[in-house]
């Protein structure tokens, strides 16, 4: 059925058509939407679920953790600060192998206090071990809320999908939403293998020396790099029953192209309308957009980066001193491919500085002027003041 | 002489990590004896996540899941929710945290969780201090006590923090003290509890040889006199308003619960005296408010 | 509970391992029991009352039985030390209860009056001895005297399948029990009714069979064994002028007279010499006979030998207590008796018994008048008919501490032997005697007991008992009694005796509590029927069970490192 919501109404009805059983969550801005609806379904039992009211965003993700481990299918959605401070628990939800999933709006972090769209928050929790999926559209959010399930559940790993704070999260789309019997056809009730049971008891995370913890921790790795091959199904069992595909990662306008421009995020929205423009005047580029981050598609990208030329990355985010975390992320995977190309990193929009076509234009031509990057990391748009002669 | 009414199940097994003499070891061994097998454990970081072993084997008998030190309160609200989403209305989720978990870096969670009336059962198990970590201070620490962070040149200055008064703030159904001294009245409360829903908090008293320096064959006999000295009250309160509280047939000076602990050698006859002072006034309190609870009760 | 484990597991490769750190069994592979430097062990020590006890009557045991309502059990546990339970309660000098450790917690237990009951509860409901057959086919068995000593003695070897003979010098057996101690202490149908029970053993009795006289002392020494329980039957003598005058007698003529059913006329004031048990028995007699009493006593209250309750019963009838007072003249008028003229006296240094010498006050002396003068100023040995047999000592029969004289088959125990001493302690050295000879006759080693060690005060755990007052027994007054010699104590009600039994606390001895196997922090304690087993694979050591032990059982010892 086709509504027009907002981004985070989108993720609402994810929750309920993936008809989770608990949810615990705390208000932030620009999340509280997803939750304020969520306790309506709850409250008239359009939706069947325990909403816990925490008193904290740790407390969120603890009660999640929590529930999972009862074997019940839990969900979560924060933003910026509250993902910070969840940041213990997105590491215990690992560590258990608990398929939460989470809705994170991504929101720049303070100080000083800053609503607006960033991906700081998600991407400094790369290394925790969530899967992280990043959302271009209202549907596409949607969507992803089944897919991350879909996924987490055979993993026994949590996944995080993240939509930009404002430009999805509270801007209405057209979104085909579907009911959880509907779902149901994609998505299976939740059959935990080993949840907390009094008939059988065990313990769960106890003290583990140096002998066990090696290989526990190895098994996650192995789990997640599964992750790829289950998201890339995941996408394709939807499409066959709902008609919709976003692939783990998109090619637009990619044959023949000199220079790939890779993105994330609505910067991807913004980013298509440029590369028409330059696929117009006869330019060679092409748009790669990122939509699985965690776990890393090291393949797909050097199989997409082998035939191009040049490789442009707009970074909504920057891991201090090294430049931004998909650019670098990007260099790392093309290391070992045995083959190089020079990768321009470019920061903007950081703390929801707009990014415009003409930001998108201003990196391809910075790009299309240049043989090799003259600096690790393109601050763009950077206000300096102006040099006076009469100094 | 009879033999004593405790249940014969032990759901804890020997060869655990405890220390010689442990009191966490009676109290989790009592409280298991009355809770029984259809209970599930929710446990931060504290002694008993050492005691129960190493992976892959644990000493506790039913499902534990340990968690994050200041989880305890958020954890268990989660497990509950999980459990009744499934269908299991029946399987008593305890938390069960020690003091640091509770009076300090566990307090936010837990008061969400009692605010909210979260059906579970929180389980303080008290040594008053970081006991797992080597001794540290917390906010349980009795005035003048010594340990790591507070030396004898500096022993701690405030006192115990109350965390029952805490509790009976947030008006919960049930709230008690219990102490391994006194395992019939543990197992009791812990009986009384599982039948109320809601919130219910059980603060335990259990002495710690290691971190008190006392002799590991006083465990009981200390939590034995930290009641006969009124240092440790057994009370039980009932929606944060009617209050009953056990009179000890004796009644003992606060000097002998004092004089065998080598964490208080330090103190002086005048601190003493000050501690004997201050244990009488709180007496004085405790006793005002379970007639004040009786007289609004009779209304 | 989880899974069992035998030994720690360790993975040998991911592909074994879960995907998280999900535990598969529990800790038992453990075994913490290698942390201990000390372990501790059930190690049952003797409860105070038994090693107070001359004869150590199990009372701990038997209590315990009583409180099991095992009163068959607990009174045949009672009769593997002391045959005459009926009797000792009433008229023993409690050792035990001055010993038992409850007093250290409020009173002691009323241990006589329990003893008394389980005895009269015995008697009521015919409980019948059920002897060994363990004697050989051809031993004889001879006991001379049949008061508490001799009939203790028989008791033992009968048991045993002896054929005995007694052989009583008197008309009827009992000796100080029946001619000694007053209707009104231990009335004689209780005495016999109990010494009933024993020679339904199979013993035999010869009354009016005086050794020496009757019977030649050779042919008692003909038996495979003997043993010798003639008592004290002479009294001793002021050895002051008029002592055979009218109205003059031992106290031991006086009581037997009464007992013969013709009681001595003493007139309306009787004065009795003497601060032991006779003595109290006499001066209680004398008043229940219509006297005015006046007991003379060289020394002070505290220390006259006597039972401490029977002087205070005394006093309370009446009996006037003259302390520190000595008889120097008998005053006779017309042959007589008139009085005495006692001299003061006060305490000097101690004597061989131990007690402070009375020493004479010059110039103190004045005059006591009365109608009768009642001498028990104690009793002597007339062991002559045996001296040709064997040693004796100032008239006392010489043994070791087994009852063994220097005659090879004669034995010899009670009063004859110690001088005055008492009833029970008569009793265990007929019993001891008894193991020994039977032993000898069969050629049995007696095995030694371990010495154990006596529970004190400091092996309590005061925590466990809350403090209630001794149920005490109750009396009838002498006033308004119709009959003057009816018992005075009063048997506990069964609400009473089960009360009093309940605070026995079973010194040194397991009741099967349960505190030690509540307290194990680590549960390496199990129970099972009442029987505990530390686990010593687990234990660490910690010795909180024996801290906790309210009664003591648990000892520790250190461990082999």
């Amino acid at each position: 059925m086709k509504i027009v919501i907002e981004g985070n109404h989108a993720v609402s009805y994810g929750a309920k058509a993936a008809d989770v059983d608990v949810i615990a969550a705390y208000p932030i801005t620009p999340q509280t939407q997803v939750v304020e609806l969520l306790s309506e379904m709850c409250a008239t039992g359009e939706l069947n679920a325990k909403f816990i009211k925490v008193e904290s965003e740790h407390s969120a993700m603890a009660a999640a953790v929590g529930a999972s481990a009862a074997g019940a299918r839990a969900f979560t959605a924060t933003s910026s600060q509250g993902l910070l401070l969840m940041h213990e628990m997105l590491h215990w939800a690992v560590g258990a192998r608990l398929p939460i999933v989470m809705a994170n709006i991504n929101r720049a972090v303070g100080p000083p206090w800053n609503v607006w769209s960033d991906q700081n928050d998600s991407l400094s929790q790369r290394d925790v071990g969530w899967l992280q999926v990043y959302c271009e559209s209202n549907q596409e959010v949607f969507d992803t809320v089944l897919h991350s399930f879909w996924v987490s559940e055979q993993l026994m790993l949590p996944t995080m999908l993240i939509l930009d704070a404002f430009y999805l999260s509270h801007t209405s789309e057209i979104v085909d939403v579907m009911e959880a019997d509907e779902a149901r056809k994609f998505l299976p009730p939740f059959q935990p293998k080993q949840f907390l049971d009094p008939k059988d008891p065990h313990s769960f995370g106890n003290l583990t020396a140096p002998d066990a913890y090696y290989e526990l921790r190895y098994e996650i790795d192995e789990d997640l790099r599964r992750g790829i091959e289950l998201m890339k199904k995941a996408d394709e069992e939807f499409e066959k029953l709902y008609g919709r595909s976003y692939g783990i990662i998109e090619e637009y306008r990619t044959e023949g192209a000199e220079i790939l421009l890779f993105t994330s995020g609505t910067i991807t929205s913004t980013s298509r309308v440029v590369i028409d423009e330059w696929r117009d005047r006869g330019k060679k580029v092409g748009l790669v957009k990122m939509r699985l981050f965690r776990p890393f598609p090291i393949d797909d990208v050097r199989r997409i980066c082998r035939p191009a030329k040049k490789i442009a990355v707009i970074d909504r985010n920057i891991g201090f001193s090294i430049g931004g975390i998909w650019a670098q992320e990007i260099r790392a995977a093309l290391y070992n491919s045995g083959y190089h190309k020079p990768v321009f990193g470019f920061i903007a929009g950081i703390g929801g500085r707009d990014v415009t076509p003409e930001t998108v234009s201003e990196v391809l031509d910075h790009v299309d002027h240049m043989d090799t990057p003259d600096q690790d990391v393109y601050w763009i748009g950077v206000k300096h003041e102006p040099v006076h002669s009469a100094r | 002489m009879s033999q004593s009414i405790l249940p014969d199940d032990e759901l804890m097994s020997p060869g655990h990590l405890g220390c010689q003499g442990c009191g966490a070891g009676n109290a989790m061994r009592f409280a298991l004896k009355g809770l029984g097998p259809k209970t599930i454990i929710v446990m931060p970081a504290c002694c008993w996540s050492v005691i129960d072993g190493p992976f892959p084997h644990s000493a506790i008998g039913v499902p534990v899941f340990h968690t994050a030190f200041e989880t305890a309160g958020s954890t268990a609200s989660g497990v509950k929710a999980g459990l009744v989403m499934r269908g299991d209305t029946e399987t008593e989720v305890v938390a069960w945290a020690g003091d640091g978990g509770t009076f300090d870096i566990g307090l936010q969670a837990l008061s969400g969780a009692a605010e909210r009336n979260e059906d579970f059962i929180y389980v303080c198990y008290d040594n008053e201090a970081y006991m797992n970590t080597g001794i540290q201070r917390s906010g349980a620490t009795p005035l003048g006590a010594w340990t790591t962070t507070t030396p004898t040149e500096f022993p701690k200055e405030n006192p115990k923090k109350n965390i029952l008064d805490i509790l009976v703030a947030h008006r919960i159904p049930y709230a008690t003290t219990a102490s391994i001294a006194y395992p019939e009245d543990m197992i009791a409360k812990f009986q009384k509890a599982r039948k109320i829903k809601g919130t219910r908090f059980v603060h335990i008293f259990a002495p710690c040889p290691t971190g008190w320096k006392t002799a590991p064959e006083l465990t009981i006999e200390l939590a034995r006199l930290a009641t006969e000295t009124l240092m440790f009250p057994l009370l039980e309160v009932y929606d944060g308003e009617r209050y009953v509280v056990h009179k000890p047939r004796r009644i003992k000076p606060v000097s002998e619960y004092v004089k065998p602990q080598g964490r208080f050698r330090h103190l002086q006859e005048a601190d003493i005296e000050r501690m004997q002072r201050e244990v009488d006034r709180n007496w004085r309190r405790l006793l005002a408010k379970e007639a004040a609870g009786a007289a609004e009760a009779a209304q | 509970m989880k899974k069992k484990s035998e030994k720690k597991r360790i993975y040998r490769g991911v592909e074994e391992m879960p995907i998280a750190a999900i535990s598969e069994s529990d800790m038992s592979w453990n075994k913490t029991g290698s942390w201990r430097n000390v372990r501790p062990l059930y190690d049952p020590k003797t409860s105070p009352c038994i090693a107070g006890c001359p004869a150590e009557t199990n009372i701990q045991g038997y209590i315990k039985l009583m409180q099991q309502k095992e009163y068959e059990e607990a009174v045949r546990l009672l009769w593997e030390k002391n045959p005459m339970p009926s009797v000792c309660g009433r008229v023993c000098f409690h050792p035990c209860t001055e010993k038992c450790a409850r007093g250290g917690i409020e009173e002691p237990l009323n241990i006589p009056a329990i003893e008394r009951f389980l005895g009269d509860w015995a008697i009521e409901n015919g409980v019948t001895e059920t002897p060994e057959n363990e004697a050989p086919r051809d031993a004889t068995i001879a006991v001379v005297g049949g008061g508490p000593g001799g009939l203790s003695f028989a008791y033992f070897m009968a048991k045993k399948g002896y054929p005995v003979t007694i052989y009583e010098a008197k008309e009827e057996l009992g000796g100080v029990l029946r001619y000694g101690i007053p209707e009104y202490r231990l009335p004689k149908d209780i005495l016999d009714k109990e010494i009933g029970r024993i020679l339904e053993l199979g013993i035999k009795v010869k009354t009016g069979q005086d050794v020496g006289e009757n019977v030649s002392v050779e042919e008692i020494g003909r038996h495979s064994a003997s043993f010798l329980a003639i008592g004290l039957q002479k009294s001793r003598r002021l050895g002051l002028d008029g002592e055979d005058a009218e109205g003059v007698m031992t106290g031991l003529t006086f009581l037997k007279s009464i007992n013969a059913g013709s009681p001595v006329s003493i007139g309306k004031r009787a004065l009795v010499i003497g601060g032991g048990n006779t003595a109290m028995d006499v001066a209680r007699s004398a008043i229940r006979l219509g006297a005015e009493v006046e007991v003379v006593y060289r020394r002070t209250r505290d220390e006259m030998p006597a039972i401490k309750d029977e002087v205070e019963e005394a006093a309370a009838e009446g009996a006037k207590l003259t302390l520190l007072a000595a008889p120097v003249a008998i005053l006779v008028e017309n042959g007589k008796f008139k009085g005495i003229r006692v001299q003061r006296m006060e305490l000097g240094e101690p004597d061989e018994s131990g007690r402070k010498r009375p020493v004479p006050i010059r110039g103190s002396e004045y005059e006591i008048m009365g109608d009768s003068l009642l001498v028990a100023a104690g009793e002597l040995s007339n062991a002559q008919a045996f001296e040709k047999m064997v040693k004796t000592t100032n008239g006392l029969i010489v043994t070791d501490d087994i009852g063994h004289t220097t005659h090879e088959r004669i034995f010899a125990g009670g009063d004859v032997v110690t001088g005055a001493a008492t009833v029970i302690e008569a009793i265990a050295r007929g019993r001891k005697a008894a193991k020994y000879v039977h032993a000898r006759l069969t050629g049995v080693i007696v095995e030694l007991e371990r010495e154990k060690k006596v529970i004190s005060m400091s092996d309590i755990n005061e925590a466990y008992f809350t403090p209630t007052r001794q149920v005490a027994t109750s009396h009838v007054p002498l006033e308004g009694m119709r009959n003057r010699f009816a018992e005075v104590k009063q048997r506990f009600t069964d609400e009473e005796a089960r009360e009093e039994i309940e605070r026995c606390m079973s010194c040194g001895v397991c009741n099967a509590c349960d505190i030690c196997w509540m307290f194990c922090p680590d549960a390496a304690i199990s129970r099972q029927d009442g029987v505990y087993t530390i686990n010593y694979d687990y234990c660490k050591g910690c010795l909180i069970c024996q801290h906790e032990c309210p009664r003591g059982v648990i000892s520790s010892e250190g461990e082999d490192v």
